[in-house]
């Protein structure tokens, strides 16, 4: 599982690729943590993400937890077919933006 | 180049010295005012605060002339503007500062009060304050935000005075002042409306008369507090022993609306003949999953799917829920046909 972190114009960009299950989650949220600081709007890219666990939810949740309060946008994008039937059946498809 | 006196070129070196106090004065009332104002829970429109320019002070000692004997007489050297929303925050705003700071009544003024009735104008409150543990005075102004609005456009105009107005432009600056008092008195007057249509719109839900009570932004509200889909949340939430996240479900009323719900009454009757329905849907998605942690929207969803679904599955009726509560996608579409698949192993009764 590997993270990446881009700052652009104006929003931060995390690129997500591999597959975002309870044992990467540990260093996933450390690769996320400037997310938590930032004062922009956040891109959650999943373009080359091939499974989310519950754990990985948790940690999208909370970047939208840090984000929400400060008026910022959290979007997602990228996501594969398994992937966004994970977002609708747990409704959270509803708590974010898509792009 | 000014014309100054020497007394006047006095103050301005005076002015020069204590700017910086000046400027953490108005600083502190500033951090006094928001604070309060938070705590109290009142919303403003704007809160604004400046120390007064040097040229603007330059031009007021030159107008005034040897008025001012001291930095101390001139009273509006910080200067702060409270804009509230409605006419009846200016008092409630006013009793605050009237609390926070000790207010020079001699040279305060209530300019919404001096209006002869064959004026014109649309003035707000002013208050020469201190602070209580003393030091030099500063001016707050407080005014609803249409009388910001009047101010602004008078200023814009330059006009300030009587008599150099013909009558017609006086009588169109009365029309208009007299528009805007009476728009900012409906205003408030529809608040307090709306603050006694709310408090009896939660009367009629803890009362459970939810039949009387009309399906609207607020009702739906109201009813979103007494945690109609918890049940069903909880029993959704035991296939996995799920954790729930708090979400909002207003974004839902849409399409109940759309469902032709008119009343609470139809809601619950949606919920009470559809719970099954929906636990049966939200089992067959989530049983084959390992997934403990859901939206607090779950229940709903389901039932708003499950209702669709059992009243025949109209593609356009799908679209219409994944679009309302999803935003408009091209996954839907996949979505949309996936839960078909579903509800076709599921006998919807």
């Amino acid at each position: 599982m590997k993270t990446t972190i881009q700052e652009q114009n104006d929003c931060m960009v995390a690129l997500f690729e591999g597959r975002l299950d309870t044992a990467a989650a540990s260093q996933t949220e450390q690769d996320m943590k400037p997310l938590h600081n930032s004062e922009k709007d956040v891109i959650l890219d999943c373009t080359n993400l091939e499974y989310i666990s519950s754990s990985g939810l948790r940690l999208f949740l909370g970047v939208l937890k840090s984000s929400k309060p400060k008026g910022l946008h959290v979007f997602i994008t990228g996501l594969n077919a398994d992937l966004q039937n994970v977002f609708a059946m747990t409704g959270f498809s509803n708590l974010f933006e898509f792009k | 180049m000014n014309q100054l006196s020497p007394l006047g070129e006095l103050l301005l070196d005076e002015y020069r010295e204590y700017r910086p106090q000046l400027e953490l004065l108005a600083e502190k009332v500033y951090n006094m005012l928001t604070t309060t104002f938070r705590e109290q829970g009142i919303q403003l429109n704007a809160i604004e605060y400046r120390v007064k320019a040097e040229e603007s002070l330059v031009g007021k000692i030159v107008r005034k002339g040897d008025k001012y004997k001291s930095l101390d007489s001139i009273t509006d050297l910080v200067g702060l503007r409270i804009i509230t929303f409605y006419s009846d925050d200016v008092d409630k705003v006013a009793a605050i500062v009237q609390q926070l700071f000790d207010i020079d009544w001699d040279n305060s003024v209530d300019k919404r009060k001096l209006h002869d009735p064959n004026s014109f104008g649309y003035s707000s409150l002013h208050y020469i304050c201190r602070l209580k543990t003393g030091g030099i005075r500063f001016e707050i102004q407080m005014r609803t935000a249409l009388q910001h609005v009047w101010s602004a456009i008078e200023h814009d105009i330059g006009y300030k005075g009587f008599v150099t107005l013909p009558p017609e432009y006086r009588r169109q600056f009365s029309r208009l002042a007299g528009m805007l008092e009476l728009a900012d008195d409906e205003f408030s007057r529809l608040r307090t409306t709306m603050t006694d249509y709310r408090r009896q719109i939660q009367a009629l839900v803890k009362s459970g008369r939810l039949d009387e009570v009309p399906l609207s932004n607020d009702s739906f509200d109201s009813y979103l507090k007494t945690h109609p889909f918890d049940r069903l949340n909880k029993r959704i939430a035991a296939v996995n022993q799920a954790e729930i996240f708090p979400a909002a479900m207003t974004s839902f009323l849409p399409v109940l609306i759309h469902f032709n719900f008119e009343t609470l009454g139809d809601i619950e009757r949606f919920i009470n003949e559809n719970f099954d329905n929906a636990y049966q849907l939200a089992l067959a998605q989530l049983a084959v999953t390992d997934i403990d942690i859901l939206s607090e929207s779950v229940g709903l969803q389901n039932l708003c799917l499950a209702y669709a679904l059992k009243k025949g599955g109209d593609e356009k009726e799908l679209h219409f829920i994944f679009d309302t509560i999803n935003g408009h996608q091209d996954a839907n579409d996949f979505l949309i046909e996936n839960i078909k698949k579903l509800a076709e192993n599921i006998a919807l009764s």
